[in-house]
């Protein structure tokens, strides 16, 4: 397939409008996503494609938004809402969790919510909004949490979310925004949701990681080669529902799993993970799990305490050398 | 006078069947909310509108609104008896209607979402360029709600084909609604939003009718949403179990004397346009309508513990669309 190199956002913004050519029924709507081009360019582009048919800058009303794309969902359009960061999500919580995620089981799937709301996450070059609430959603029946590291993978996902017929919350890492350029296949590119993708293959151990911490895993990885142990990264790219089946054949493999997100530690996405492997792959492990997460403060401003709250690659390699530490 | 008798008529056979479902409900579960008193917002409210305009009424009343959309009444009852033949199949706490008859359902138990649901079925009629439009009912209490300013908003600055009727019966639970607004007139919020706000007596069902049907017309001629406050009165407590001891039996006495089928009734009568005998038999119609019904539908199967659903949760299989 031929493929162009392109940033993360270019290419979240090509399976937009790749969808939103192929079907009449997908339409963005979000603040400042017009004329301004969205919050970091979210939207670049789409504004002078598809004009104020297609495109609706709201005002700032997260929840009635939401809301109004189950409402357009249900009668049969595929709205993509456009939350411009993620600390904006508690503001449509109950759409988002109580609402949209039921439909399809409450209805006996006479109804169906195919709603992608995307929002922006985690450290980015400005240092705002950097909260990480995924954790929240993937606790969540009837969600499905996708969290992309590459910009293949975004087009590929956003395609993929769009065409679900199920509500998928899409994480959009800010610091991979601009700060990541790869190659992308071109046109009909969809990546299936529920699938992790070891990103480096390995035998020694397992780093499952989201977004930002892939690369940092990958960093990891690249200097434990040089001496001679195999880190395996295993990008977990949905969230909910997770590829258990991909965890375990990793884990199997390696014997030994880290597990690194940007988000808080205590109840965060690493604690699911830990747990699966933990009930259905204990057989397979010869060192006990490891998580690399947030300390539990609230996310500060300041760059120095920024760096000290930020889970780096240092702390994933520290993790896997705890992990090493255990010998079958 | 009555400018429509049939249409008089059939309203009149909508709350009389209304409120004997109402009490047959009632009777059921400790748990349902009462409806009596209220009948004439419903019935007015969502009366008369087309198969693809969408209704999203209240929970207070709401069975009626199934019925006047197709939903036959031995199909309401196994909800809410609890019968596998029921719409939600157990998985829903209140009544709920086939999506395919655009009656959207009470998703979950929180007030105020679906303000802004039945604002994006609007925005779909608009997208696609129909002329269909959305109704939505709601109690005063639930206007105090954040969802109800966003989305009346909303809808109004996108001048989305919406009515948006408050069901005011004065109030929410245990708390009166004199106490939980400094607003004189709900409808007078309209003010803020641009868009007019009208109130309107809520206990008769004819006024009730023309008001929506107004807002509705100007809707479909795209000049955007309405604002109407219809004023009626909880006359039982919140829930069939409450006995409501927190207000005067002068307030409930008051209202009382303006039940909304007796003064419809008696316009009837007055007009010639009903016999005494003939709304004799509308209630007793509507009686045995119920009973029978309910009747029926407690042969319906139980409901299994395999209808939990767990593979249906999802509407696209994980892997791929
Ligand atoms: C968000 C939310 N808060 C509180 C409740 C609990 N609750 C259920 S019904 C009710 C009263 C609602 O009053 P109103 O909107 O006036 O409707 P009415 O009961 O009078 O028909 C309350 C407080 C709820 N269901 N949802
Ligand atoms: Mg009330």
């Amino acid at each position: 397939m031929p493929a162009r190199r392109m940033t993360f956002v270019e290419a979240l913004v090509e399976g937009i409008r790749e969808e939103m050519r192929r079907d009449p029924n997908v339409f963005v709507l979000g603040q400042d996503i017009g004329p301004f081009g969205g919050s970091l360019r979210s939207t670049l582009g789409l504004w002078e494609e598809f004009g104020p048919a297609r495109i609706f800058d709201t005002p700032i009303s997260e929840s009635a938004a939401a809301g109004l794309c189950i409402g357009a969902a249900l009668e049969g359009l595929r709205p993509i809402l456009d939350i411009s960061f993620g600390e904006f999500l508690p503001s449509a919580m109950p759409q988002l969790v109580l609402h949209a995620p039921v439909v399809h089981w409450l209805t006996l799937g006479k109804a169906r919510v195919p709603l992608t709301i995307r929002t922006k996450v985690g450290e980015g070059p400005y240092g705002g909004h950097p909260q990480c609430f995924e954790a929240w959603f993937a606790h969540v029946p009837g969600l499905k949490v996708v969290m992309p590291s590459t910009p293949a993978d975004a087009k590929g996902l956003m395609k993929s979310a769009i065409r679900d017929d199920d509500p998928v919350l899409f994480f959009e890492h800010m610091y991979l925004y601009h700060g990541v350029r790869d190659m992308v296949p071109d046109g009909e590119h969809l990546v299936p949701i529920g699938r992790a993708d070891v990103k480096r293959p390995g035998k020694d151990v397992t780093v499952a990681a989201t977004a930002w911490m892939v690369h940092r895993a990958l960093q990891a990885a690249h200097q434990f080669a040089a001496e001679g142990v195999e880190v395996e990264v295993l990008d977990l790219r949905t969230l909910a529902p997770l590829d258990v089946a991909g965890l375990l054949a990793s884990v199997r493999k390696t014997g030994r799993l880290v597990v690194a997100h940007e988000a808080w530690k205590i109840g965060g996405l690493g604690a699911e993970v830990a747990a699966t492997v933990a009930e259905q792959g204990f057989g397979y492990l010869k060192a006990p799990v490891v998580r690399v997460g947030a300390p539990h403060t609230p996310v500060p401003a300041h760059p120095t305490i920024r760096r000290a709250f930020l889970p780096d690659a240092q702390d994933v390699t520290n993790a896997v050398r705890a992990v090493l530490k255990y010998s079958a | 006078m009555i400018e429509d008798p049939k249409q008089g008529l059939a309203m009149h056979r909508w709350m009389v069947l209304s409120r004997a479902l109402d009490e047959a409900c009632c009777q059921e579960s400790a748990h349902w909310f009462p409806s009596r008193g209220e009948e004439a917002v419903p019935v007015g409210t969502f009366y008369g509108l087309r198969p693809d305009d969408v209704c999203a009424p209240g929970d207070r009343g709401s069975p009626i609104v199934f019925v006047m959309r197709g939903v036959a009444l031995t199909q309401v009852w196994p909800g809410a008896l609890g019968k596998r033949t029921g719409f939600g199949r157990g998985r829903h706490f209140s009544f709920t209607a086939p999506i395919e008859l655009r009656v959207l359902p009470y998703i979950a138990g929180d007030l105020g979402p679906i303000i802004s649901q039945a604002t994006g079925t609007a925005f779909a009629q608009k997208y696609r360029k129909s002329d269909a439009v959305t109704a939505v009912s709601f109690g005063d209490g639930t206007s105090n709600r954040g969802d109800f300013h966003e989305a009346v908003n909303l809808g109004a600055a996108w001048r989305l084909p919406i009515v948006y009727v408050i069901q005011n019966n004065h109030w929410a639970i245990s708390m009166p609604l004199e106490k939980a607004t400094a607003a004189k007139r709900l409808a007078d919020r309209a003010i803020g939003y641009g868009i007019p706000g009208v109130a309107v007596d809520g206990n008769d069902v004819l006024a009730v009718h023309a008001a929506v049907q107004e807002a509705v017309r100007r809707a479909r001629a795209g000049h955007g949403p309405t604002l109407i406050e219809a004023e009626t009165f909880r006359m039982r407590g919140h829930i069939a179990a409450d006995t409501a001891s927190y207000r005067s039996a002068a307030q409930v006495e008051e209202w009382q004397g303006r039940d909304p089928i007796r003064r419809l009734e008696e316009r009837l009568l007055a007009a010639g346009v009903l016999s005494a005998e003939e709304a004799q038999a509308v209630w007793a119609e509507a009686a045995q309508e119920v009973g029978e019904a309910k009747a029926a539908a407690q042969r319906h199967p139980d409901i299994l513990p395999t209808d939990l659903g767990l593979d249906e949760i999802f509407s696209t299989p994980l892997g791929g669309a």
